[in-house]
């Protein structure tokens, strides 16, 4: 295990390297020079230069690329050019806001999904597995950002149930501003991860092992709550760890429709004020954050899985 | 199914025409479950309908008056004359959404396209090389994968400036990874097997084998992946509307239409949102029962054996 | 005689296609006397396991239905009892081995675990004393060092012990029947042996009554006291083994038997099933032992027979562990050193079990693999140090029939193109009406009919299928062609269609072969000379009467004691 464990790490560089590449391929030698855009038509000589080593573009392009691998390193990104604050400091302060809203959210709309399509699997063939898929199918076909609309309007304007917009730095009065972008996301991510899960359970229940398992005069049931779900387990908990780095992009939107100081929101400021360094810092942070959660992923595998040979 | 396949295959070896007798190809024969299937050909002639909205639209035939200005009608609630009332311009909502329907066309075809393209091509010699070949398109796609697609479709703008051409690069240049994972481990699969290899015995090269032996029997994948990246390039469309790096302004969009509802829905502006909701509805919901019929008429699995 | 444990009456079952509606099994009705085995025969969609998933209610509905008919097992209707009543029935009273020991097991539980469900269900054990009972019953078929086994995965078996995993669990509850769906198929001969023998034992053991389902009448005959022949969803004959063996009444049945390549006989060529039968199903009067025909031995000369292809050494050894630093430390040594001869025109067969080497070495000496070692010659020149250009002429004289006619063509590709490539690829034929042409003559060399050049391979059945995969090789005028499982995915009654076939074109074309096999009886019937692998390795080479007749190497002697002699145990006993 630890020897599978270390090679699996050391597999990790060279992406890691190709990460830095990319970033700087995107950032340094294609961007042209941001730094003259963001400064503005009537900016000093000196002012643009300034922004260029903020950027860390501003020698040669090897001595360039080195300063990138250096703020990889060391988690140092520079300041941010609008709030001029640095981005590590912005990075923490906005964390805690992010998680507090996309832990409940992920918990709640995964046990939904996957209870869900348990059923549908169960019932599969039936109206009703025949009315979800459809269902399903239509509520990917909206858009994210109309189910925010739709919601803040109709669910906190004209009904008023929730507010729109705010933000309790104690987490206990906080709750009521997350049930609204936590009921809509559930509702937006609910059609794919149902047809997702869905396809990995009926997956297995064309298996062999089902067929056996019948034969043995196991319940339905047992065959679906003990053989097919712990096969199907394996790939879903892979899914679903290497996904969670992204759900700080999955709140992006919410994050900037509900007022919420987090991570989500931060980069669309960022966007929004063509902030390059903060846009670089993220896209840099998501991506190693993604990858340390693939190698959790591949370890989880090897752990779930007893037939993944650990050499 | 066995049992099937020795009815159905019951060959009249006397036959003594001149004429060769008519194969049908496993393509045909999908067409032919398809038009068995009501929600298969009404999805298709949704498309179709689309389709053919878009090419009006562009040739400027229908909906013309998408683009005239009229500042005393700004913010009309529909009437007869203006089905999806006006928008802040006193422009037809109606005619707008309907040219939307070209741009979000292009983006869908030419986005997901660039991306089936590349991740065909990549994943196809990855696959079917192996080795070092395959090493390096592993890391290339591992490399993107990890780089969160909205953010390197951001960058991607970013360094590009916002136009149509953007939207569509951006997309393509990040969509193709997942279609290069699995063309890559389809290929994988194919290239041992007895038909790739009885046609190595043969004298077959590797051009030959790896675009005339296992692209067709691939290509009900690449086919499914594309309408699924149809869908996801136009639903991006209107994240990067949203986030200021879509179109051109101007020109008419779905993304630009639900994005600029978030002054206007407070005011009671509901009808730019519904039309622009509506027509996405109707196109990408056609686009994913298509996508989910096909995939059961294509399986090759179901043949066979 | 005696009281019958299980009796189907008039069961027809539908299967819902595309196509429309499929009747499976049309109206058959057979007895199970208690403790006594009878064998279920048929050839591929007689409707056999599709009659014995119907007993256990577990047809999959859809598409499947059971149309009419009543299974009586003790007394009771199983179509007409409750799912709840049905379940209890299921695992205890009625089990069931599959086919693939592979894939029937669930990968993630262990198998005491797997073993234990059923105990704990119908016999109401608690968790300790289903585990003491499973490790007892691992004990029984064989698995050694049960104690500790029981809480091993399926995958770190093999597959002859995930067979005795299926049997323990199958027999936990010690139940009246026991259905076995081509329990050994998937097997090696020598596991098959240990397996039917395991079978034998434990029915004598619990009394139990066996239901064995089979393609193949070599087992039909070690194990079964009665038999039903299957063809096309009916049956055509029922009766005690001795009597269905020696005096077959039913056409089909007789050529069933006949076309059977055996280990004691050595025809010039194989009776078929349309030696006895038309397609229609009229009787042909013909006498077995007469098709059967006399000990046939070709002779070998060394003017007509010079040796055209020899192996000097071949090694193909594959990385299996690397250090972190990409360094090998452990190879798998598939063909470890093999040198052989093969004569022209004439047939060397290469037989060995699953894993000995045998297919890899035969995709080496094509270079569809790279060897990692040695030379072959064909006719003077050594293959692996042609060039590129050099190799693909030599794949004109050089030609491969593989396995599964189902893979082996391009199915989006009309058997015309696939058989009119090669020719494109060696610029044979000058235009493309003359390729048309040269296809059409293949076709109907091999037995098909020219109209059916634009069709595609969906469209043809398995044995039509190989038939069109032999023209495609004829395609290019070789003279030496590798048959790497070439029948073994076919029905007997085709199997013996397609030996012929190769047989007539060996003598027509002069061909030479290497014809890879598991089956020793094919493998006999078809060749002049014997190789037989084992661990990458030919232990013995002799020819084909000898080896069969004087085997020397100990895996040789173990290989041959295994196949199924074929003749009813009550007739060896006489």
């Amino acid at each position: 295990m630890l020897k599978f464990a270390i090679r699996r790490t050391l597999y990790m560089f060279p992406i890691l390297f190709g990460i830095a590449l990319v970033t700087f391929l995107l950032f340094n030698v294609a961007g042209g020079d941001p730094a003259a855009q963001a400064a503005g038509k009537y900016a000093t000589a000196e002012k643009i230069q300034e922004m260029r080593e903020s950027l860390g573009i501003a020698g040669p392009l090897h001595e360039q690329f080195f300063g990138h691998l250096k703020q990889m390193a060391t988690f140092d990104f520079g300041r941010s050019w609008s709030t001029k604050q640095t981005i590590r400091s912005m990075i923490f302060s906005g964390i805690g806001a992010s998680v507090s809203l996309m832990v409940p959210v992920y918990v709640i709309s995964l046990i939904l999904a996957i209870s869900l399509a348990l059923l549908v699997a169960f019932l599969r063939g039936t109206f009703f597995d025949g009315a979800t898929l459809v269902v399903s199918l239509a509520l990917m076909s909206i858009s994210s950002l109309v189910y925010i609309l739709a919601g803040q309007y109709f669910v906190g304007y004209e009904l008023g149930l929730f507010p729109i917009n705010g933000w309790d730095s104690s987490l206990i009065a906080r709750w009521q501003y997350l049930v609204l972008p936590t009921l809509i996301f559930v509702v937006l991510s609910l059609g794919s991860n149902v047809l997702f899960y869905r396809t990995v359970f009926l997956d297995q229940m064309y298996q062999d092992y089902v067929r056996t398992a019948r034969s043995k005069g196991l319940a339905d049931r047992v065959i679906l709550f003990k053989h097919v779900l712990r096969n199907a387990m394996i790939p879903i908990i892979t899914v679903v760890v290497t996904q969670l780095p992204f759900m700080i992009l999955g709140s992006l939107l919410l994050e900037s429709f509900f007022g919420i100081p987090g991570l989500g929101r931060m980069i669309v400021d960022a966007i929004q004020s063509s902030d390059f360094p903060v846009i670089k810092a993220m896209t840099t942070i998501t991506a190693i954050l993604v990858l340390v959660f693939q190698l959790v992923a591949d370890l989880l595998y090897a752990v779930v899985d007893p037939r993944v040979q650990v050499r | 199914m066995k049992v099937a396949s020795i009815s159905s295959t019951a060959i009249d070896t006397k036959s003594k025409q001149d004429e060769l007798e008519k194969g049908t190809s496993l393509w045909a024969d999908a067409a032919s479950r398809m038009k068995k299937k009501p929600v298969a050909v009404v999805s298709f002639w949704f498309v179709a309908f689309y389709l053919g909205l878009a090419l009006l639209c562009a040739l400027d035939l229908i909906f013309t008056s998408y683009s005239v200005v009229n500042n005393d009608i700004a913010y009309q609630a529909p009437t007869w004359a203006h089905w999806f009332g006006t928008d802040v311009f006193g422009r037809d909502v109606l005619a707008r959404a309907a040219h939307g329907t070209v741009t979000s066309l292009t983006v869908g075809f030419f986005g997901a396209g660039i991306a089936m393209f590349i991740g065909t091509f990549f994943g196809a010699i990855g696959g079917y090389f192996g080795g070092k070949i395959d090493d390096l398109v592993v890391w290339l796609y591992t490399t993107v994968d990890t780089i969160p697609g909205i953010l390197l479709v951001v960058s991607f703008s970013f360094v590009m400036g916002p136009s149509l051409k953007t939207v569509c690069l951006a997309i393509g240049l990040t969509a193709w990874v997942g279609h290069c994972r699995i063309i890559r481990g389809e290929y994988i699969k194919h290239r041992d097997q007895d038909y790739v290899q009885g046609a190595a015995a043969l004298g077959a090269g590797h051009i030959r084998r790896i675009f005339l032996h296992i692209l067709p029997n691939v290509f009900h994948l690449i086919l499914i992946n594309f309408s699924l990246g149809f869908v996801g390039a136009i639903k991006s469309e209107v994240i990067l509307s949203f986030l200021g790096l879509g179109v051109e302004p101007g020109t008419p969009s779905w993304g630009v239409m639900i994005n600029d509802a978030k002054q206007e829905l407070f005011r009671g502006v509901w009808w730019g949102l519904a039309a622009a909701t509506i027509f996405m509805f109707f196109l990408v919901l056609a686009v994913n029962l298509f996508n989910s019929e096909l995939r059961d008429a294509l399986d090759p699995k179901l043949k066979n054996k | 005689m005696s009281e019958t444990i299980l009796s189907v009456k008039n069961l027809a079952v539908d299967f819902k296609t595309d196509d429309g509606v499929v009747r499976a099994v049309k109206g058959v009705s057979f007895d199970i006397p208690k403790g006594k085995t009878v064998g279920l025969v048929g050839e591929s969609g007689s409707g056999k396991s599709v009659s014995s998933l119907a007993v256990m209610g577990l047809i999959p509905n859809p598409p499947g239905e059971v149309t009419s008919g009543e299974i009586l097992f003790d007394g009771q209707d199983l179509l007409k009892v409750s799912d709840a009543e049905m379940r209890r029935v299921r695992g205890n009273r009625i089990s069931m081995i599959f086919q693939e020991p592979m894939t029937s097991l669930n990968p993630v539980f262990t198998v005491g675990n797997q073993i234990c469900e059923s105990l704990i269900l119908h016999q109401g054990l608690d968790k300790r004393a289903a585990k003491q009972k499973a490790i007892e019953l691992l004990d029984q078929v064989g698995i050694p060092n049960p104690s500790e086994r029981v809480d091993s995965y399926p995958h770190e078996m093999s597959g002859g012990q995930r067979q005795r995993v299926m049997i323990a669990m199958a027999i936990a509850c010690e139940p009246e029947l026991l259905i076995a769906d081509e329990p050994t198929t998937a097997l090696d001969v020598t596991i098959q042996k240990q397996i039917l023998e395991l079978m034998a034992d434990l029915q004598k053991k619990y009394g139990m009554s066996v239901l064995f389902i089979t393609h193949d009448l070599g087992v039909i005959a070690d194990i079964a006291d009665d038999v039903v022949v299957m063809y096309r969803g009916d049956i055509v004959e029922k009766g005690n083994t001795e009597q269905i063996f020696q005096k077959p009444q039913h056409p089909y049945t007789k050529g069933l038997l006949a076309c059977r390549p055996s280990l004691e006989s050595n025809p010039q060529r194989l009776p078929m099933v349309s030696d006895f039968m038309t397609d229609e199903g009229e009787e042909i009067p013909n006498d077995i032992e007469a098709t059967k025909g006399d000990k046939f031995v070709r002779s070998i000369s060394e003017e007509e027979n010079p040796i055209i292809l020899q192996l000097k050494g071949v090694q193909k050894h594959f990385p299996l562990q690397k250090t972190l630093f990409g360094k090998v430390t452990k190879w798998v040594k598939a063909v470890d050193g093999v040198t052989l001869n093969v004569r022209k025109g004439r047939t060397l067969g290469l037989v060995g079990e699953s894993g000995c080497g045998k297919t890899t070495l035969g995709r080496t000496v094509l270079r569809l693999i790279e060897p990692t070692g040695g030379q072959v010659i064909y006719d003077g020149k050594d293959i692996t140090a042609l060039d590129p250009n050099e190799m693909r002429e030599m794949r004109k004289r050089m030609q491969i029939i593989f396995q599964d006619p189902y893979a082996s063509l391009n199915p989006r590709m009309t058997v015309g193109a696939a058989i009119m490539e090669p020719m494109v690829i060696h610029n044979l034929g000058g235009s493309k009406a003359e390729r048309v042409k040269m296809a059409g003559d293949l076709m109907e060399r091999v037995g098909l009919s020219r109209m059916m050049l634009n069709r595609y391979p969906h469209e043809f059945s398995g044995g039509q299928r190989q038939r069109i995969c032999i023209a495609r090789a004829l395609a290019v005028k070789p003279d030496f062609i590798i048959c790497d499982e070439s029948v073994s995915a076919l029905d007997v009654s085709v199997q013996a269609q397609i030996l012929n076939l190769l047989l007539d074109l060996q003598e027509e074309y002069g061909l030479t072969y290497i014809f890879i096999s598991h089956d020793l009886a094919v493998v006999k019937f078809i060749s002049d000379e014997v190789a037989v692998m084992y661990n990458g390795q030919v232990v013995e080479m002799n020819d084909a009467i000898g080896i069969y007749e004087n085997p020397q190497h100990d895996y040789t002697k173990k290989l041959l004691s295994a196949i199924p002699k074929g003749i009813p145990k009550t007739m060896l006993q006489q």
